[in-house]
């Protein structure tokens, strides 16, 4: 195969996102399978870190991959171990970080063109937040990326904020710490000037907001138009009932209903994004959908894919992720939802762990703990 | 939500009014040598439910068995009281201390221990000593009725030992009949983690002493020493092995951490592929309880990928869910999932110093290849915080006569009395 060149392969992921963002139109699987193939190679020839890996796999110019379910994916956790980038890093428009105990344990994902993450993310949030193209206020629950640049959702929401906002954008997390004057003043201003407001965060910063909330016997009721973004889960122990109780306490402490709630599934090492399904957002499980550049695979321990309705972990195959790795295997576990999509589960997370030894989540604390003490 | 009878202030035994601490000592070792015996039918009854609790293979339930009860063994007991208390008779009687004033023990009115849903008859040996001292104790059983079936036995030997357990079912420090149990104990053990421990200690009267057991793990350090030869690696890699794989590697004394100095006759490189192999030998015997862990499939994707980049290797092993990963990075926290070790090349102990130190961790053990270490791993054993030094093999096989976290046997079930 000939390797096409970054120019060759960015116009091609951009002109499939114009395309959807204009009409709708998705990505077919010749057209996906032919621009992955391409992807991989041009990785292959420019990822030293990642051509290494796929050799260490059996991949050779011999044995190339026959469609987008084959190509070699990366764990997560790769982002710390190694440099994936296509490009010269110092190079780089984008550096985002993965959460880390320490500096030296946080991955890193390089992006040598920021239009492709931009479109790509705008495209997504367009079609799955903003149907109906208002002109929100941002209270962003959510780092500053003024004063993170590296952090993933920082800049999905600066971004947003900016292009799609009323420029009264507030961030009301602090160090990892929610605000909530500052995000109780901005939301009561916007209720009084009748401005709809998207409410962005993780479920944590939620939490932690409700919380304060709750205590003070505190309620709002957010204009009309008004939404909430959640995501990122709870460090991968989210279950489903947790997940409902947060969405009926925002629906009765911001009044903002429970369908107007949408969860983000994104990933620091991934440039796209998933969305709740807008059909399933009623549903008792809710259904997370990709833009067309963006595919999923089940797959079972082996790496082999499983079908519909099988819980596995999820590989994930994203087209805009040109100049690092095409492929990445997660430690999220989901299943194929029957009409398309994926029914997200949460991080791996086997039977409840017998004996007296210490667990990850045990560990999580104890070296926060050292770190800080 | 079972019912619970409530103990109400009792009078108070010692150990000379219901019978002699050695009659005590004989009828707990008598019962446990009958458990020790595995066609015993309440064992074998108990060995079912056990393994339908806890999901581990029948050699694993087995060898936790015949561990436990083999351990509940009289000289075992009667060197312990004695070694703690001074002499036996100081359970009876006023004896003798050089240098200090004479002493006698007398042992609480009610003891509490709360074992963890997740561990085999962990709350037996504490139990025993419990009954040395004369208590009555409450124990939280597990589904599988393990402690009220061998009380059941204690009681065939000694009616009068059997009627100062009760073995109950308890659904936490939540309801009102565990908090009446824990407000009335003296003396509670309790096994479980951080959370589940401060819940407990919350409900405890304010001179109630606590034993808390919470979640921790073990080390291993291979020195060069003892990497001397081929079959001396293999024999240690053989240890390893078993303290990883027993109780798939969910234990306070699984190893899933392990440094291993250079300079030995066999470099760390060969001796992690011996150990691979070992895994191999040890998972026939201790077959792994589930046929998947995610934690597991994740971990070993990472490490194969750091392989790849030249970066340590793995060792996965043909017999079963199991990893050896060589060369972790220092700067990741040690593999805290089922049946995967990571072992580290070192130059010395205070690279496996620096390494628990970063991460917070709670040890219980650190093993050797020699039971005997050399003065500067004694020192890091001591300052990592371990509270026993083992010989790699043996972890799995703590001698009752030690002390179980770094707390006596008896003495949290007696308070002193001294004459002067």
């Amino acid at each position: 195969m000939n390797v096409p060149s970054a120019r060759e392969l960015d116009d091609a992921f951009l002109s499939i996102v114009r395309d959807w963002s204009a009409g709708g139109a998705g990505c077919d699987e010749r057209r996906f399978d032919e621009l992955a193939l391409a992807t991989f190679a041009y990785q292959r020839a420019h990822n030293l870190a990642y051509a290494r890996y796929a050799a260490a796999l059996g991949y050779a110019d011999e044995r190339m991959p026959d469609s987008w379910r084959d190509v070699p994916a990366v764990p997560a956790s790769a982002f710390k171990d190694a440099t994936l980038a296509t490009f010269d890093i110092l190079g780089a428009e984008l550096e985002f970080h993965t959460s880390g105990t320490t500096a030296a344990s946080a991955g890193k994902h390089y992006i040598e063109r920021a239009a492709l993450y931009d479109a790509a993310l705008l495209a997504g949030f367009d079609r799955f937040m903003l149907p109906d193209r208002p002109k929100l206020r941002y209270l962003n629950l959510v780092p500053n990326p003024r004063r993170q640049p590296h952090s993933s959702l920082g800049y999905m929401m600066g971004h947003v904020s900016v292009l799609r906002g009323d420029g009264n954008a507030t961030y009301a997390l602090e160090d990892g710490v929610v605000n909530v004057a500052t995000f109780s003043r901005a939301l009561a201003t916007a209720c009084a000037e009748g401005q709809a407001v998207c409410i962005a965060g993780t479920a944590f910063a939620f939490v932690a907001l409700l919380e304060a909330l709750e205590a003070a016997g505190t309620t709002f009721a957010a204009p009309t138009g008004s939404r909430i973004m959640e995501t990122g889960g709870f460090k991968g122990r989210v279950r489903a009932i947790e997940r409902e109780e947060l969405y009926t306490r925002l629906e009765s402490a911001l009044g903002i209903a429970r369908r107007d709630i949408v969860a983000e599934y994104g990933m620091t090492e991934l440039v796209s994004q998933f969305y709740d399904s807008p059909e399933s957002r009623g549903a008792d499980v809710r259904v997370k959908v990709a833009p067309p550049w963006l595919r999923t695979l089940v797959v079972d321990e082996r790496g082999n894919a499983l079908p519909d309705g099988e819980t596995g972990f999820l590989r994930h195959v994203d087209l805009g992720n040109r100049s690092s790795v095409i492929a990445v295997e997660t430690e999220d576990r989901g299943y194929r939802a029957p009409g398309g999509g994926i029914v997200l589960l949460g991080r791996a997370v086997d039977a409840p762990a017998r004996g007296c030894s210490l667990d990850a989540e045990d560990l999580r604390s104890l070296a926060a703990s050292a770190l800080h003490g | 939500m079972p019912k619970i009878s409530v103990p109400s202030p009792r009078r108070h035994f010692t150990a000379s009014s219901v019978t002699g601490v050695r009659r005590i000592v004989s009828a707990v070792a008598d019962a446990a040598r009958r458990w020790s015996d595995a066609d015993f039918p309440p064992r074998v009854r108990a060995t079912r439910a056990i393994r339908e609790r806890t999901g581990y293979t029948e050699p694993v339930v087995d060898y936790a068995l015949d561990t436990l009860f083999g351990a509940l063994d009289a000289d075992a007991m009667f060197a312990t009281i004695a070694s703690e208390l001074g002499s036996l008779d100081a359970l009876e009687t006023f004896v003798a201390r050089p240098g200090r004033p004479d002493v006698m023990y007398r042992g609480v009115e009610n003891v509490a221990i709360v074992s963890s849903d997740t561990t085999i008859g962990v709350a037996l040996p504490a139990l025993a000593f419990a009954l040395c001292a004369g208590a009555h104790a409450i124990v939280k059983d597990r589904s599988d009725r393990l402690i009220a079936s061998f009380a059941e036995t204690l009681a065939q030997e000694r009616p009068e030992l059997g009627a100062r357990i009760e073995a109950i079912e308890w659904d936490g420090a939540d309801d009102a009949a565990s908090r009446s149990q824990l407000a009335h104990a003296d003396t509670v053990i309790a096994f479980g983690g951080s959370d589940a421990l401060r819940e407990l200690r919350a409900h405890l009267k304010a001179d109630a002493l606590f034993v808390p057991y919470g979640h921790r793990t073990s080390l291993g350090y291979v020195e060069r020493e003892s990497l001397a030869d081929a079959e001396a690696a293999r024999e240690i890699a053989r240890g390893i092995a078993r303290d990883a794989l027993l109780y798939d590697g969910e234990g306070c004394l699984s190893l899933h951490a392990a440094f291993v100095e250079r300079g030995g006759h066999v470099d760390p490189i060969a001796f992690a592929r011996i150990v691979g192999d070992a895994f191999d030998e040890a998972a026939l015997e201790f077959p792994a309880g589930y046929e998947s862990d995610a934690g597991l499939v994740t971990y070993r994707r990472s490490a194969s990928f750091r392989a790849s980049q030249g970066r340590g290797a793995t060792f996965a092993g043909s017999m079963g869910p199991h990893l050896v990963a060589y060369d972790a990075p220092h700067h990741e926290p040690p593999p805290l999932v089922r049946r995967t070790l990571a072992l580290y090349p070192t130059g010395g102990p205070e690279d496996a110093l620096a390494f628990v130190r970063r991460y917070g961790l709670p040890l219980e053990a650190v093993a050797f290849g020699h039971a005997l270490p050399r003065a500067d791993l004694v020192a890091f054993a001591r300052a990592s915080g371990a509270s026993r030094i083992a010989r790699l093999g043996t972890l799995q096989r703590p001698p009752l006569a030690g002390e179980h976290g770094g707390y006596g046997r008896i003495l949290p079930f007696v308070r002193a009395i001294y004459r002067a």
